[in-house]
């Protein structure tokens, strides 16, 4: 599974980013209530005394103003005053702050003020407006906001770490909450897959919590139920008309060979012989079809063996051998030792037959007909291909229909249910079969992953 | 030879009655388990064919009944239920060959005919002879009249198993289970190709064929035409 496309992934990812932003904006709120709005009050205050300083100095001249300016630095407050005043030749009237800058500012600037009490220094930060008076003197008027900056240095500061661990912890709820969420996912599809590969027993596990998963899955057991339902009555169905044909059928074959025991005409003899072997090719079709069926629904598991596939292979590569050369048919084997599934040998062996089978029987005289077989990663892999006019693209997925024949081999012997057997010994091993183009002929490729069954 | 037949289905029992007596055979019928059981246990047969699904008592538990008595008498198993698994649990419950339904009368003629008169595997042959043919089994060397005759190992086991045969007929699915060891119904002349192969290197140079076809059976490995 592709992790970016993965719901628990997205679902995680989602939290994540959710969690994360939660936390930033009430971070943000925190700022602003803390920080963005006590500064503006300070500004304004500020701006105010700021203007109406000017207005003093306007009135009262610069000596007064300078008193003016010591006394309001002089008097207790919550938020220390600070000035400076300077002439516009750089001359310092009166300050109680250092370190503004040469040129100036014309706006807000913010100053270190360094304050010392009692032997004591304070490092301060003030917030200045630096203000010039008409007659071009300069004059800086300002508030103690280190509260306000304190707190702004913690929680900038402090932003990246709680973001960081927000992060951590999202990912961590995220990651239990995928699991959490994957592990039901996974029984709903556990059980599916089980279903699919014909064990109809298959049941979603129900917690019993009555929680949306469990809903789901009462819903999807309820349909497990109908489905096997069904299956099963079709089964008996075909089990009984079985049961119910092959009977007539076996007696209608004994009465013709009774019939055709005794001496009789020639032309009888032969119309008796042809209605024997017609009611051989019903039998066989039949057999076939119950045979697939059979493989198709076999619910219990057979039993388990190791099959030494290469032997197998090499068994039916010899049975076929002899019928290629009769047909002038160059026949080319390539088997690795060793290779092993898990299986029922009689069923490979007769899907392997059946492909050879068609392979030669679809290859021209002087054609040829390849058998290939070997480990690819965690794969075993047998490949058969051939000359002869392969399967056009848009039939590939029908030929393994039941009694589906392609139209331009209409001629050929057969019932169209060999392909259908092959496919369902497939299904039931697990593995896959592929009908490919090996231009010209048909390309066959069957993947057993691990170990079949 | 005497026969116990054990099928319910008075016509299919009827069929393969007839046609067991008209080959010369001695058959007892018995319609469901229980009688079965008591027949079997009452007297000596050469071949008991058995239907898997009988009324009163199933035809593998009768089965196991008969062998845990120490009745070693070959059991062909007749059954509608051609499944490889199904076979497997046949031959395991002590079946010696198994039959799938419907089948043709001449197949089960020829398997009832080579299960009564197979050789006791106690004393290891070690050559056949059929006529002018010998078979060295330990050597794996064929020879006629003295010649010898160069095989693949398959044409080899084919030529032993219908030696091993001498006489009786031998089907196409009997060739493709002892020979090749693979249970299904090939449907195909497969067989009769790998069999046609092995006559003309039998038979190619001799005047008298040794290996003859049988019409909707088989074949036979046999010295006198």
């Amino acid at each position: 599974m592709k992790l970016a496309n993965s719901f628990s992934f997205r679902l995680s990812v989602t939290h994540i980013v959710l969690f994360a932003g939660s936390v930033a904006l009430i971070g943000g709120v925190y700022y602003w209530l803390s920080v963005a709005i006590p500064l503006n009050a300070a500004k304004n205050q500020v701006r105010v005394e700021a203007a109406r300083l000017a207005h003093f100095y306007e009135k009262n001249g610069r000596e007064a103003l300078i008193q003016q300016l010591t006394a309001r630095a002089r008097r207790p407050a919550a938020r220390k005053a600070f000035h400076a005043l300077i002439t516009p030749d750089g001359k310092v009237l009166s300050a109680n702050i250092l370190g503004w800058p040469k040129a100036p500012a014309r706006g807000w600037v913010r100053l270190e003020a360094d304050l010392y009490w009692e032997g004591g220094e304070d490092d301060h930060e003030a917030l200045v407006l630096d203000y010039a008076l008409p007659d071009g003197t300069r004059l800086m008027v300002g508030r103690d906001i280190d509260d306000i900056d304190d707190r702004e240095e913690t929680l900038k500061s402090g932003a990246a770490w709680i973001l960081g661990v927000t992060i951590l912890l999202g990912a961590i709820g995220g990651a239990f909450m995928s699991v959490a969420i994957g592990r039901r996912i996974d029984a709903v599809s556990t059980a599916a897959r089980r279903v699919i590969g014909g064990d109809l027993s298959g049941r979603v596990p129900v917690f019993g919590s009555g929680d949306d998963f469990d809903r789901l899955g009462e819903t999807l057991n309820l349909m497990l139920s109908r489905i096997e339902e069904l299956v099963e009555s079709v089964r008996r169905v075909s089990d009984n008309v079985a049961h119910e044909l092959r009977t007539p059928l076996a007696r209608l074959r004994a009465d013709l060979e009774d019939l055709a025991s005794v001496e009789r005409s020639l032309d009888q003899q032969t119309r008796l012989t042809a209605a024997i072997g017609e009611v051989e090719r019903l039998e066989s079709i039949f057999a076939a079809i119950l045979r697939i069926a059979r493989i198709e629904n076999r619910s219990e598991q057979p039993d388990v063996v190791e099959l030494d596939l290469s032997a197998i292979l090499a068994d039916a590569a010899e049975l076929y051998e002899v019928s290629a050369e009769e047909k002038q048919i160059a026949f080319s084997t390539s088997i690795a030792p060793g290779l092993t599934v898990s299986g029922d040998s009689d069923l490979i062996f007769q899907a392997i037959c059946n492909l050879l089978d068609n392979a030669i029987k679809y290859t021209p005289p002087g054609g040829n007909v390849a058998l290939l077989a070997g480990e690819a990663a965690e794969y075993v892999v047998i490949t058969i291909t051939d000359s002869g006019p392969g399967i056009p693209a848009s039939e590939r997925d029908r030929v393994t229909e039941r009694f589906y024949r392609i139209a331009s081999t209409a001629g050929a012997a057969g019932a169209g249910l060999g392909l259908s057997l092959v496919s369902a010994v497939a299904a039931r091993h697990g593995s896959t079969i592929v009908l490919g183009d090996d231009s010209p002929g048909l390309r066959v490729t069957w993947s057993f992953r691990g170990s079949g069954i | 030879m005497h026969i116990l037949l054990i099928e319910d289905d008075e016509r299919v029992a009827g069929h393969i009655s007839a046609g067991l007596q008209e080959v010369g055979h001695l058959v007892d019928r018995s319609a469901d388990g229980r009688d079965g059981l008591f027949k079997a246990a009452g007297e000596q047969y050469d071949v008991i064919i058995l239907d898997r699904m009988l009324p009163f008592v199933d035809g593998l538990k009768l089965l196991q009944i008969i062998r845990a008595t120490g009745d070693v008498t070959p059991v062909l198993i007749l059954s509608a239920l051609g499944d490889v698994d199904e076979r497997v649990k046949g031959l395991r419950a002590g079946g010696d060959d198994y039959l799938a339904k419907p089948f043709a009368l001449s197949e089960l003629l020829a398997r009832v005919d080579v299960l009564a008169r197979r050789q006791p595997v106690t004393r290891e042959q070690v050559r056949l002879v059929v006529g002018d043919l010998e078979i060295d089994l330990l050597g794996r060397v064929v020879k006629r009249a003295g010649r010898r005759i160069d095989m693949t190992s398959r044409e080899f086991r084919i030529l032993e198993y219908l030696a091993r045969n001498a006489g009786r007929a031998v089907t196409r699915s009997m060739l493709l289970e002892n020979v090749w060891d693979y249970h299904f119904d090939p449907q195909t002349n497969i067989i009769d190709q790998h069999v046609s192969r092995l006559r003309q290197k039998l038979d190619r140079d001799f005047a008298q064929p040794l290996l003859h076809t049988v019409r909707g059976t088989g074949y036979v490995l046999r010295a006198d035409p």
